[in-house]
């Protein structure tokens, strides 16, 4: 990446900043529409300079171009709509354009089980909060942003930190494709005969990415497996406990009645 | 197989949307929605750097990304629902009292 691919990384991020900063609800005259194109100029200006500077022609896709387009706008518009519904909507498409992304890396089965988790169980969870806490008609606090400028200011020059460094990563394009191709190059990276194993599963050109996935999760990471699942056991308790809710009972209390009357005279609770 | 490094500037662009929203948003719902937005641009991040490394550990990782994202949406989701109980508002400036 040339240093003028990098100063046009910056300026296209300050437009990208400019545009989102319009588009943050505010009260008073909106200027949504204004900020929208300048947004949308820096996302295609973005895809422009990573076309002309940053990919390989080689190697690019146009569906990289479509779905960071689609990835970029939904999560533009995610934190600038003023309808908490909408949002979650938009992050919907985000996240199967996030999806999409990955499996043009090569990462099928961790794209199947982000549109599975985030589309299917997240997402679901979110509406039903935004069902559960809703307030009628549009409160203040979502046609108002708070300190919309430094927000805006500190996201996009972290942005530009990141980007103009990712050129210094050591990743020609042949390098990636060398070092994916080349088993030898893999079996020399590791001794362990669980690694062994997992890279002859790999050397086998039609094996799929889930079953390499599935030998490298249960054989080399089998103790974070079990983390995991003790992680969601807990949050799924403490879940439980934040949001249960003390029914007031007028009658007598459950506990004070002999057994076989509940339910019949006093209510389970 | 496609570069690392325009995956790596759209993951990095997608992360600091996210912190924009997550700073500038007043509601506790859209705030948690942007920190799923950083997730997604650490993800796509994740996945692309391990790709230098020629192995699936990029992905593994990925995948235990996508747990705490889990837990992390879970938990927060029942919180939000506790304090919208408690103040009736879903503005993250009614509870501005504990910064103390």
């Amino acid at each position: 990446m040339s240093t003028a691919t990098t100063y046009a990384l910056y300026l296209v991020f300050a437009l990208g900043g400019a545009g989102v900063y319009f588009m943050l609800p505010r009260t008073g005259r909106s200027r949504v529409l204004s900020g929208a194109v300048l947004a949308s100029l820096a996302v295609f200006a973005l895809l422009a300079v990573l076309a002309f500077g940053v990919i390989d022609p080689a190697h690019g896709s146009g569906y990289f171009y479509l779905f960071a387009v689609i990835a970029l706008l939904g999560a533009g518009r995610v934190i600038t709509h003023p309808k908490p519904t909408y949002s979650a909507l938009y992050f919907v498409l985000v996240a199967v354009a996030v999806a999409a992304l990955l499996v043009l890396q090569g990462a099928e089965f961790l794209a199947v089980a982000l549109v599975i988790i985030y589309a299917g169980a997240i997402l679901i969870t979110y509406a039903f909060v935004i069902m559960l806490a809703q307030q009628s008609g549009s409160p203040i606090y979502d046609r108002q942003s708070r300190e919309p400028f430094i927000a805006v200011f500190a996201g996009f020059v972290l942005m530009a930190a990141i980007a103009g460094r990712a050129g210094e990563l050591p990743l020609a394009g042949e390098t990636v494709d060398a070092a994916l191709t080349a088993p030898a190059a893999l079996a020399a990276q590791t001794e362990s005969p669980a690694n062994q194993q997992d890279d002859s599963a790999q050397e086998g050109a039609d094996e799929s990415n889930s079953l390499r996935m599935g030998v490298i999760i249960m054989v080399n990471y089998v103790v974070v497996v079990q983390i995991a699942g003790v992680l969601l056991l807990i949050a799924m308790i403490g879940a439980i406990a934040l949001s249960r809710k003390k029914v007031p009972s007028d009658g007598p209390r459950a506990a004070d009645v002999p057994l076989g009357e509940i339910g019949r005279k006093v209510k389970p609770y | 197989m496609a570069g690392v490094t325009e995956y790596v500037i759209v993951g990095a662009a997608l992360f600091a949307l996210g912190l924009v929203g997550f700073l500038s948003r007043r509601n506790l719902i859209v705030m948690f929605l942007s920190t799923e937005i950083m997730f997604q641009g650490v993800l796509v991040n994740v996945v692309a750097v391990g790709r230098l490394h020629g192995g699936l550990e990029g992905q593994a990782f990925g995948l235990f990304l996508l747990v705490i994202a889990a837990v992390e949406a879970g938990l927060a989701l029942g919180l939000i629902v506790l304090l919208f109980r408690r103040r009736g508002t879903l503005d993250a400036d009614a509870w501005s009292a504990m910064r103390g």
